[in-house]
């Protein structure tokens, strides 16, 4: 019978790239939302 | 003959630059043969359009009844022109400094010269126009032009070091495909954009 | 030496008329926002699918789920790069300035995904190779498109006079899409000729249905973001692009 090790223990790397991923998104578009907000406030038709 | 010098001393701090009881000069040639002509090309390519700039020629040349493709294609075999007098230089001088032993590939060596050159070249053009007018042209240039000097170098590189050890140009005929591939592909993109980065 | 004549006034690069940019602006503006919050939700939801619901890759642990972001990351980052060079085509053939507005607004959203494929490539990279970066055709190629924006990107910024700089852009846009297909294939061939020892193959010989699915969501969740990224980006540049024509148009 085959014993399968246990897989590794590198949950860490998984964690900060999900972090990075999605803080590197919401600051982004929040920095766009607020630009645009800015801009439509300013540019009138 | 700044190039030159520029070129020259690439060789010599290439030499220096690593252990040479870990790796042997014929290792390391191919390597150093082509980041030098890369960089003595970019400089070359900085200047290019700078002395009609500065004498007010390009407005002349916009004025003559010659076609914008005549203009690029002038330029780019003055350009050609330029480098491989470089490489005329270069070559001799790294088979000096790395006491090369060519086994007669120096036909091969030359015309995989030629093919990559004007690869690079034909964009280097496009590029050295279009940065003539922006500012901090010097870095400008380098860091548009830099990316599209990759592929032919990769394939030149690897060329050069299966010549020089003493494989038949045949067997790189995949190399050799890509940077005939990347030529036509690019010289006539450039072709069809030059006249976008000439004034109206 | 730039251009003296107003910006409104060049025949060859012609402003819609003022409301109505601001009016589409608005549009672009709104749908993006919706797309991209409806992205972000979604986004949320696939780490729960990719965390709790698909299987742990035996060999390879909980790092090889980096994959489900990483990958469909660089389809986008590449996607937005092929929408650079298509509109900076069309830009060079129609003149139409929301063509190169849409070219930058895609270069700036592309970039930020690239940077997040070249940050996730070595936390994937280090437990997975067992090196943080290696010269294979992926990451090589998404280097390479950082590069190349960020090029155009500086660029854009050198040039004040905004034909110019749309046509000074959309060359560099053209010929960078070009450059990419070559870099892969010399990537391609430099690996089959020096293969690096790769312990584990990360992809394995086949994706198990599940993880397929999982990853093509990821694709499709991607993709959306970047839409509503762009779509953003691309109204602000276009009430930008309205803000100085006024300014140039009174001064």
């Amino acid at each position: 019978m085959l014993l399968r090790a246990e897989p590794p223990a590198n949950g860490g790397f998984m964690v900060a790239a999900y972090a990075l991923v999605a803080v590197v998104l919401v600051v982004y578009a929040v920095t766009l939302f607020l630009r645009a907000r800015g801009l439509v406030a300013e540019v009138k038709e | 003959m700044a190039a030159l010098v520029f070129a020259a001393l690439i060789l010599v701090i290439f030499n220096f630059a690593r252990d040479p009881t870990v790796l042997r000069a014929q290792d390391l040639a191919p390597s150093a043969l082509w980041v030098t002509i890369t960089f003595a090309s970019v400089t070359a390519l900085n200047r290019a359009f700078a002395v009609e700039l500065d004498h007010g020629a390009l407005d002349g040349l916009l004025l003559a009844p010659v076609g914008r493709e005549a203009i690029y294609l002038g330029k780019l075999l003055g350009n050609l022109l330029f480098t491989g007098l470089v490489q005329a230089i270069t070559i001799p001088l790294f088979v000096l400094f790395f006491n090369l032993d060519l086994h007669g590939t120096l036909p091969a060596i030359l015309l995989l010269a030629f093919l990559a050159t004007v690869g690079f070249t034909a964009v280097g053009t496009v590029f050295s126009a279009l940065t003539a007018r922006v500012q901090f042209n010097e870095l400008m240039l380098p860091v548009l032009l830099l990316p599209f000097m990759v592929p032919p170098l990769i394939g030149a590189a690897q060329v050069t070091s299966k010549l020089l050890a003493g494989r038949p140009l045949a067997d790189s005929a995949g190399w050799l495909q890509i940077l005939v591939t990347y030529d036509i592909v690019f010289l006539t993109l450039s072709v069809l954009v030059f006249p976008a980065v000439l004034d109206e | 030496m730039t251009s003296s004549s107003s910006l409104s006034a060049s025949s060859s690069f012609p402003q819609s008329s003022t409301s109505s940019a601001v009016v589409a602006a608005r549009k672009s503006i709104r749908l993006g926002q919706a797309l991209t919050v409806l992205a972000l939700v979604a986004l949320a939801a696939h780490y729960v699918r990719a965390i709790q619901y698909t299987p742990i890759e035996a060999t390879q642990g909980l790092a090889q789920k980096i994959f489900y972001v990483h990958v469909p990351a660089a389809w986008s980052a590449f996607l937005a790069f092929g929408i650079l060079g298509v509109c900076s085509a069309l830009f060079l053939w129609l003149h139409d300035r929301r063509l190169d507005l849409f070219a930058e607004a895609s270069a700036e959203v592309g970039t930020v995904l690239t940077l997040i494929v070249l940050t996730t490539g070595p936390l994937w990279g280090k437990p997975i190779w067992g090196t943080w970066w290696q010269w294979e055709v992926r990451l090589t190629s998404t280097l390479f498109l950082f590069f190349l924006m960020v090029g155009y990107l500086t660029l854009r910024r050198s040039i004040f006079d905004p034909l110019e700089r749309a046509r000074y852009s959309a060359v560099v846009g053209i010929l960078g899409a070009m450059l990419v297909p070559f870099i892969h294939l010399s990537v391609y061939m430099f690996r089959t000729i020096h293969p690096k020892p790769v312990i584990l193959n990360p992809e394995g010989p086949t994706l198990p249905g599940s993880m397929l699915s999982t990853l093509l969501e990821g694709v499709a969740i991607m993709t959306v973001m970047y839409l509503g990224l762009v779509l953003v980006r691309y109204g602000i540049g276009r009430l930008q692009d309205e803000k100085e024509a006024r300014h140039a148009a009174q001064g």
